[in-house]
């Protein structure tokens, strides 16, 4: 409470914004900050440490200028972010994840890329409820005109989607080796081009997903999970497979699995499956996927 | 006097006639003065004299004139007096039109600074006209409140006006303690207190987290509520927010510090319906979040929008900024039933929600300060905000402000976000297993809930209500994505950092309805 020409309060200001500056700055370098926002808020982030870093300079010249009442408890806003990411803690695995599987077809890039994703989205329980929702919440949810309101137009902005990796793709053998750095533009290319990719062989990895409420009981997604906007968003995302010896599988394992791509129906819907013909034990691949 | 042990200062400050001179009068005649030595200082010509009963007072008085002409002259005076008397305490009374400040810096200008410490501050107050003379007098007084360690009010009998007093009096200065007059006891426990140094507080207080993680972690996992989840889901959100909250508040710093509110008085327009147009072509090329229009928001009241277009722009941007459509359209894989529903939804409520506004005006002032915040910012930087002209003057004080402001609102963000990343990582699935085989309107309104609870950036809610497409109707959905942005637990703590809770209510009460009944009506008329 001492009156000194120190102003203390100004000191610590400066020191949060410094301390919040530099550790954005980290882990900005490392890549860390992957593990909580996607890679679109890079800017953003560089533009908070200018802005941290600007405010501290402002500050240095009321360092020295008296104040009697030292008040502090507001810097927690930068400081309680600070301790919380010097905290130990781990990035987010599917336990940790709540949301559902809503099918690759809520991450695709590019929605308008043909008939066949759109369908697949149908089929992967995307829109089960417009169609089999056994509720009838407006009155007229099986009138044609309710049904016809989700049958949404294809054609709008026909923008052409362009696989952007061809990379384990074997087409003389028909095998698809995805690695675990092409996962999603792999998965967006099979559900685009569900009937090119018939009778494939393809090997992927990923966790264990079994969903016993939407999912059979032979039936698992080997999925990853994508983030769309931060850690509060985490979704598992994936193909899948069908596979008779599930129960030999715990939920969360990593496995890479190799199986036979074919043109699956879901609630009537194509949509791609993969058969399983093997399944081996993987390492845990800690990186997120970023749709956008 | 030796100079090493420095002189305890208590400074008196209060409005003309709020009774300083009378309480300082009847607190250092009781007995417990009776063997100090005490300096008298005063600033001001008031009605009342000092008296002493045991001759222990010498005084000094200065007029404000000497005080804003020749404050070196009153610096030289108060040296000599002090090195030629030994005193025990220094009070002072200081002028009521004068902001703290000023004394502040003749107190620890360098030639003083190691004589004193300004033990503590104490703002006197008269019941009776405080409410009317805060905000018609200048920026001194609530300046000076906001810089006492003590409020002692008097003239306020009944415990109802005490009450009301209080408020006020904390709205402007949160930590300060608010005495009776009467009550002696209470005014010396605050008077002697030895405060912690406010840094020890601020260790103490990371120190405390550190232990809290390690001592409480292991048995709330035990509980069912699990940490890791909580800290990554939290981070997320403030990594995402903060950057978006700066944003924010260097927009609404700029319209404070360099539009004059004569400016945007003159220019917006005065009906109600151009207003709100005005609003919500604003709202679509302010490519802000809910973090940012809620600052914004605030600015614009204060600078004295009409609250129908400032609420309008608060509800609607977040919904029809470019980024918020992309990431709509993104998600629903190019549903243009979803993204068109949801804009049009989006603006149709957030005009209603202006409109009711404009048809029945909020009684009382929004602001919490009252009339008070009309006049100040809330950043405690009263001290210049008149005076300075020069661009370099302005840019500092931008800066200053928008930091001020980024503290005040994020503190709000913070818990916001603390609340609701533990309800995500709870409680998610409870929402979705309240929801099998029930009425639309029913899942609207668990969606709508969860979309409170959830407080997600609107950039970023879509996906989220993507994923639950499975679990409830699309109706549900569009509840979740309309009222989502414009009103969630991180917006209200938000809101209440400038504005007074009935207005909070009534919007949240207002939004909720709107949003719900817009969507309803849509979702049955148009089979959705």
């Amino acid at each position: 409470m001492q009156a000194k020409a120190f102003n203390f309060q100004v000191f610590l200001e400066i020191s949060c914004n410094i301390v919040f500056a530099l550790i954005i700055i980290y882990l900005l370098k490392s890549g860390n900050y992957l593990y909580y926002v996607t890679p679109r808020m890079e800017p953003y982030l560089i533009f908070s440490t200018i802005v941290s870093a600007i405010w501290a300079l402002a500050g240095i010249k009321r360092l020295f200028k008296p104040q009697h009442l030292i008040r502090s408890a507001h810097c927690f806003v930068l400081m309680i972010p600070v301790v919380l990411l010097l905290l130990p803690h781990s990035a987010l695995g599917i336990n940790d994840v709540s949301t559902g599987y809503a099918g690759a077809g809520a991450y695709m890039k590019n929605p308008t890329s043909g008939n066949s994703s759109i369908q697949s989205e149908y089929s992967s329980g995307q829109y089960s409820d417009f169609t089999n929702d056994p509720v009838d919440y407006s009155g007229n949810t099986t009138s044609p005109s309710a049904q016809e309101d989700y049958n949404y137009s294809y054609d709008i902005s026909p923008s052409p989607y362009e696989p952007d990796v061809k990379s384990g793709l074997d087409e003389e053998n028909k095998k698809i080796n995805i690695i675990n750095d092409e996962f999603y533009p792999w998965i967006t290319e099979i559900y685009a081009n569900m009937d090119g990719y018939e009778g494939y062989e393809i090997t992927m990895t990923g966790f264990v997903f079994k969903d016993q409420e939407y999912l059979n009981e032979n039936e698992f997604v080997p999925a990853r999970l994508a983030m769309v906007c931060c850690a509060a968003d985490l979704a598992p995302i994936g193909i899948l497979c069908l596979y008779d010896n599930l129960s030999e599988l715990e939920s969360g394992q990593w496995v890479t699995v190799t199986g036979i791509l074919h043109k699956g129906q879901y609630n009537g819907q194509d949509e791609p499956q993969i058969t399983v013909t093997g399944i081996s034990p993987a390492e845990e691949v800690l990186v997120y996927i970023f749709p956008y | 006097m030796s100079l090493e042990t420095k002189l305890p200062v208590y400074v008196v400050t209060g409005f003309l006639d709020a009774g300083k001179t009378t309480f300082i009068n009847n607190l250092l005649n009781r007995a417990d003065w009776s063997d100090s030595y005490i300096l008298i200082v005063r600033f001001e010509t008031g009605d009342a004299e000092f008296c002493s009963t045991n001759e222990n007072f010498t005084y000094l008085s200065f007029m404000k004139k000497e005080l804003e002409q020749n404050p070196g002259m009153i610096e030289d005076k108060l040296l000599e007096t002090i090195v030629q008397n030994s005193f025990d305490e220094i009070w002072i009374e200081w002028n009521g039109t004068v902001p703290f400040s000023k004394l502040q810096n003749l107190l620890l200008s360098p030639s003083l600074r190691n004589l004193f410490t300004i033990h503590k501050v104490i703002n006197v107050s008269n019941g009776e006209q405080i409410e009317n003379i805060l905000g018609k007098t200048g920026e001194a007084l609530p300046e000076q409140i906001s810089n006492s360690n003590i409020a002692v009010v008097r003239n306020a009998d009944s415990s109802e006006s005490f009450k009301r007093i209080r408020n006020i009096i904390r709205n402007i200065n949160p930590d300060v303690h608010v005495c009776r007059i009467k009550s002696y006891k209470n005014i010396y426990k605050h008077l002697f207190k030895r405060d912690e140094h406010s840094g020890t507080m601020f260790f103490l207080a990371i120190l405390a987290i550190l232990f809290a993680h390690l001592v409480m972690r292991p048995f709330l996992e035990m509980m069912g509520i699990p940490v890791n989840t909580v800290i990554n889901i939290f981070l997320g959100i403030i990594l995402q927010a903060l950057p978006f909250l700066m944003i924010g508040v260097l927009l609404s710093s700029f319209i404070q510090i360099f539009v004059p509110k004569a400016t945007i008085s003159r220019r917006f327009p005065k009906s109600p319906g151009l207003g709100i147009l005005t609003a919500i072509v604003g709202g679509f090329f302010l490519p802000v979040c809910d973090c940012a229009s809620i600052p914004i928001f605030r600015s614009l009241v204060r600078k004295g929008v009409p609250v129908s277009a400032a609420v309008t722009f608060m509800t609607v941007s977040p919904i029809i900024n470019p980024v918020v459509i992309l990431s709509t359209y993104y998600a629903f894989s190019g549903n243009m039933t979803i993204v068109l529903g949801r804009i049009c939804l989006g603006i149709i409520s957030s005009v209603i929600i202006g409109f009711s506004f404009e048809l029945i005006p909020p009684k009382k002032n929004i602001l919490n300060g009252g009339v008070l915040d009309g006049l100040m910012c809330s950043c405690g930087c009263y001290e210049d905000v008149e005076s300075v002209t020069t661009l370099k003057g302005k840019l500092l004080l931008f800066l200053r402000h928008s930091q001020a402001e980024f503290f005040d609102v994020g503190k709000y963000l913070i818990i916001g976000t603390f609340i609701s990343s533990l309800f995500q990582a709870v409680s998610i699935s409870v929402f979705v297993s309240a929801q099998s085989g029930t009425a639309l309107a029913i899942s609207m309104i668990i969606m709508m809930i969860m979309a409170f609870v959830l407080s997600l950036c609107s950039s970023s809610d879509a996906v989220v209500a993507r994923s639950f497409a499975n679990q409830f109707p699309a109706g549900a959905l569009m509840g979740f994505l309309v009222f989502g942005p414009m009103m969630d637990i991180k917006n209200v703590m938000m809101l209440s950092s400038g504005f007074s809770k009935s207005f909070i209510g009534r919007f949240l009460f207002t939004s909720f309805v709107v949003c719900f009944l817009t969507v309803f009506l849509f979702a049955n008329w148009g089979g959705m």
